[in-house]
């Protein structure tokens, strides 16, 4: 039973709700600021800062009649579902074999889950088609053995498919860190009496993480509307169109920028995503009774496989290489490559001019830098901001924490792209904003607030799982609401939020379509440049970059893992 | 001791850059004046849609030429730069001195919206008459459009020459080139959509070769990267209304694939440049404008940007006068000027669209 922190005596001190406003209305200014420049633009029928432009729905008449939008939205809500069907079960099942079971491998293996979230989605699909298109080295290896190739990387069906295999770690990373934070000894009391794995599993872990998985179904099925860089290279050649790159389409359909279309179809997409959030509320009222961290220590212990070990370690291969082998040994080879594909003998094509272009060139080395700084620094700010925001509304069940926690999830829902293009009018708008229009700090804070959700749900997914009690406890032996959650809170969930920085670097280090419209002698990420160098052709500085970032992604991780910040316990 | 020499170092350097920064022979006196006032502003800052590859020697050999002046070059693609230009200007703060982009249409509707400076360059007599309107936007390389395919996998008598003999053999074999064949998404790619009505305007015959084109069932891309990351690996055969130059590039490195300028009629494309209207740095821009048409800027270009040469004073392969002994009056460049804003027009330019999706687009 819990009772709220907020009902106790001296429950709000007077600088603690100051403190609380503060961070509420900042976070809502840098939310909604964007939010309704989006949705005043999709109300014009020119660009807001024309003189010419006047109000009226044209927009929207002209989206709905265009039979090219509800293709898009149908293939959105396709690629969605299957995103979401096949990401959560088995990152689920991942979560539960990484950290309950004597699978074999564990410390190896972890960081290896999490690489399909460090690589650009861009890079990802190119990949793809380098590795398993109609003549990718994939390809033409199997089609030597069997005589054919039965799939088509260029279908709907495959985009699902990778899309939802690379959504796997997202909720794989949602379900280990709730399911790091719960003793097991309920888990040993039901084996106990004798269940099985599996029953263990499905009735006794699988309710217990319950919360988690929520949010990660519908955050995964949110980043379903949001896919962009697999829908325009995978998706291009075919014409299937999802609903961000129809956006991307409208930018130069009518000839000149069509700011209006695009805001409009951001605004449809916001528009889906609102019950969404709802249904999520209801689905979490009873938070609480999932609490399982409590002031009794309860020690975790490895359930015994058996000879299911080795079908399971199989499975999570087999997954691996579809989603990380494939796509990345296609990249590094095709970094190290003057060119490829059918009839092409690799051994006499092979070069390091790729890498040597890159690293002559001041551009791509600031971007390179600009990316790290980003990642390692940018990441443990909007961490500590995610924080803030989180106790903001932790244990406070009022009206601003439903806004909060309403707000939070909106940006998410805003293709990048138009999100990236949403904050450069606001640096450029409001006047003691422009000069930091050309530092990183704007990029920095586009991606802060673009990954608002992502980030407040892993660290409030930790915040959740302390047992009010213990605050309580402090609160009862006298200590300000302040100093319990700086002395028992924050402690409690440290390894939540070093895992969070963590997350979030690699969110930072693999974020391409937000940075694109920010772009500016300065302000390079390695994502933005990869999208401006596949736009003018440079596929070979594409490859050298992403595999730079991918080295990048990888040594942060081994430093991260060497200073003893675990991924689990 | 130490600083003292640095001293002497940096006066006989600073002396030797002044015997640098002389005004061309044959510029106009005052012109001693704009170099003087671009060193005082010190930089100009340029908005390209230029690879910071090929224009990167172009950087070097200005800053060389006017030391003093440095060269702020963000490279960014044709919508980017367009909505940059438009919203920067609208929110009044700084922005970039000159524009670059090979996006015509676009170009000229800023130069036409009231966005560029009026000015005459000194190197205006030796540019041809259809790459300067108004003396504000100026065509400024030469990169004639052209079939690329794939010469691993293409037998020789299978490479179409001309655009009539391109909707022959579609028609004669639509099943070799069945999902084979690449080209620009118009829906997506501004050049691209330049290009196609280009066709439309020049070729007699354009509709039968859409549908020729339509029925081999066509993958279109929005980059040219990504057209020529596909025909280099054999996933597509042959693809049209590829940047020359692009191609051009790509060939140097991937001897798999094969460029050929159409017999019938070959497009030329050009990069458009105009300085901003409210340029801060306007003199240093002058100058940049001025380098880029003089013939030591275009012989760069020619040589190592590898865009093509729009002065006939320029030899080479890749320049005006070195096509022109190839292709002759085969050559069309797309006239800079007004005529660019026809399909900018919504209502002409969906219909556009929607007429070449019916005839030539995979989805119909």
């Amino acid at each position: 039973m819990s009772t709220y922190a907020a009902r106790l005596p001296g429950g709000g001190s007077p600088s603690r709700q100051w403190s609380r406003g503060l961070v509420i209305s900042v976070t809502a200014l840098v939310v909604l600021a964007p939010l309704l420049l989006i949705l005043y633009q999709s109300l014009l029928d020119a660009p807001f800062f024309d003189p010419a432009a006047s109000a009226g729905v044209g927009a929207y008449r002209f989206i709905f009649d265009d039979p090219d939008f509800w293709s898009a939205a149908k293939n959105s809500c396709f690629i969605a579902v299957g995103m979401a069907v096949i990401a959560v079960p088995l990152g689920a099942a991942l979560a539960f074999l990484m950290v309950r079971t004597d699978l074999p491998g564990q410390r190896w293996l972890e960081p290896m889950l999490l690489i399909p979230v460090f690589v650009s989605p861009m890079v990802l699909s190119f990949g793809y088609v380098v590795a398993a298109g109609p003549v990718g080295f994939y390809s033409v290896w199997f089609g030597d053995l069997f005589g054919g190739v039965p799939w088509n990387v260029y279908s709907l069906t495959s985009i699902a498919a990778i899309a939802g295999l690379t959504h796997v770690p997202h909720v794989y990373l949602y379900a280990s860190a709730a399911l790091k934070n719960l003793g097991s000894d309920v888990e040993e009391a039901a084996r106990m009496s004798g269940a099985s794995a599996l029953r263990v599993a499905l009735d006794v872990s699988l309710p217990m993480v319950m919360p988690a998985l929520l949010y990660s179904a519908v955050l995964v099925f949110f980043l379903g509307f949001e896919i962009f860089g697999l829908a325009l290279v995978l998706g291009d050649p075919e014409g299937h169109l999802v609903l961000a790159t129809y956006l991307y389409k409208l930018t130069n359909k009518l000839g000149t920028p069509s700011y209006h279309l695009m805001a409009a179809v951001a605004v449809c997409i916001i528009a889906v995503t609102v019950p969404l959030v709802m249904l999520q509320r209801h689905l979490m009222k009873n938070a609480a009774k999932y609490v399982s961290v409590k002031g009794k220590a309860g020690r975790q212990r490895p359930l015994p496989l058996g000879a299911w070990r080795w079908l399971a370690a199989a499975l999570i291969a087999g997954w691996l290489f579809l989603t990380v082998v494939v796509p990345l040994s296609g990249i590094a080879l095709r970094s190290v490559v003057n060119y490829w594909g059918e009839g092409v003998v690799l051994a006499d094509v092979l070069t390091l001019d790729h890498f040597r272009t890159v690293f002559g060139q001041p551009t791509l080395m600031r971007g390179i830098w600009n990316t790290v700084l980003i990642g390692v620094i940018g990441g443990g700010l909007a961490v500590a901001c995610y924080t803030a925001i989180a106790f903001a509304t932790h244990r406070q069940p009022d009206g601003w924490s439903r806004f909060v926690d309403y707000l939070v999830l909106v940006p998410r829902a805003v293709p990048g792209l138009l999100a990236g293009l949403a904050f450069l009018w606001v640096f450029l708008f409001i006047p003691f904003l422009s000069p930091l229009r050309s530092t990183i700090f704007a990029v920095w804070l586009a991606y802060t607030v673009v990954w608002l959700a992502y980030g407040l749900r892993l660290v409030s997914s930790s915040l959740l799982q302390v047992g009010a009690e213990l605050e309580e406890a402090a609160r009862s032996a006298g200590a300000s609401r302040a100093r319990a959650s700086r002395d028992v809170t924050l402690p409690l969930i440290r390894h939540g939020l070093l895992a969070s920085w963590l997350l979030v670097f690699m969110i930072f280090e693999r974020e391409y379509s937000t940075a694109v419209y920010l772009l500016n002698p300065g302000t390079e990420v390695i994502g933005s440049l990869l999208v401006s160098l596949w736009a003018t052709g440079g596929a070979d500085m594409v490859a050298a970059l992403s595999v730079i970032n991918v080295v990048l992604v990888g040594i942060g991780l081994g430093v991260a893992l060497r200073f003893g910040v675990k991924l689990h316990d | 001791m130490k600083s003292m020499r640095l001293a002497l170092a940096l006066c006989a350097s600073a002396s030797l850059s002044v015997a640098h920064a002389q005004a061309p022979a044959d510029y106009p006196a005052d012109y001693a004046a704009v170099i003087a006032a671009a060193r005082q502003e010190g930089k100009v800052r340029i908005y390209a849609a230029t690879d910071t590859a090929a224009a990167s020697p172009l950087i070097k050999d200005f800053e060389a030429l006017y030391p003093g002046v440095k060269v702020e070059y963000s490279d960014m693609n044709t919508t980017e730069l367009y909505n940059r230009v438009i919203s920067e200007k609208a929110a009044g703060g700084t922005s970039g001195d000159v524009f670059w982009s090979s996006s015509m249409d676009l170009q000229i509707k800023l130069v036409n919206d009231g966005f560029a400076l009026t000015y005459k360059s000194p190197e205006v007599a030796k540019l041809p008459e259809w790459a300067v309107w108004r003396n504000e936007g100026y065509g400024t390389t030469y990169e004639p459009i052209v079939f690329i395919y794939n010469k691993r996998l293409l037998k020789p008598e299978e490479v179409p020459q001309s655009h009539a003999e391109l909707a022959k053999m579609l028609a004669a074999n639509p099943e070799r080139f069945k999902g084979k064949l690449t080209s620009y998404d118009i829906e997506k790619s501004g050049v691209g959509f330049l290009l196609i009505t280009q066709d439309a305007k020049l070729n007699p015959a354009f509709w039968d070769l859409a549908k020729a084109i339509g029925a081999a069932s066509p993958r279109f891309q929005s980059s040219s990267g990504t057209m020529m990351e596909r025909i280099g690996s054999g996933e597509n055969l042959l693809g049209f209304n590829i940047i020359g130059s692009y191609a051009l590039l790509r060939a140097k490195k991937d001897p798999g694939i094969g460029i050929v300028m159409p017999k019938d009629y070959t497009l030329v494309m050009s990069r458009i440049m105009f300085i901003a209207k409210t340029a801060q740095n306007s003199n240093a821009a002058k100058l940049w404008l001025d380098y880029i048409l003089s013939k030591r800027g275009q012989t760069i270009i020619a040589n190592q940007s590898e865009l093509g040469s729009i002065r006939a004073d320029v030899e080479g392969d890749l320049t005006a006068h070195g096509l022109a002994k190839a292709l002759g009056s085969a050559l069309k460049p797309i006239q800079v000027g007004p005529g660019l804003l026809t399909y900018l027009d919504q209502a002409k330019r969906l219909e556009f669209i929607k007429q070449w999706q019916q005839t030539a687009a995979l989805r119909k």
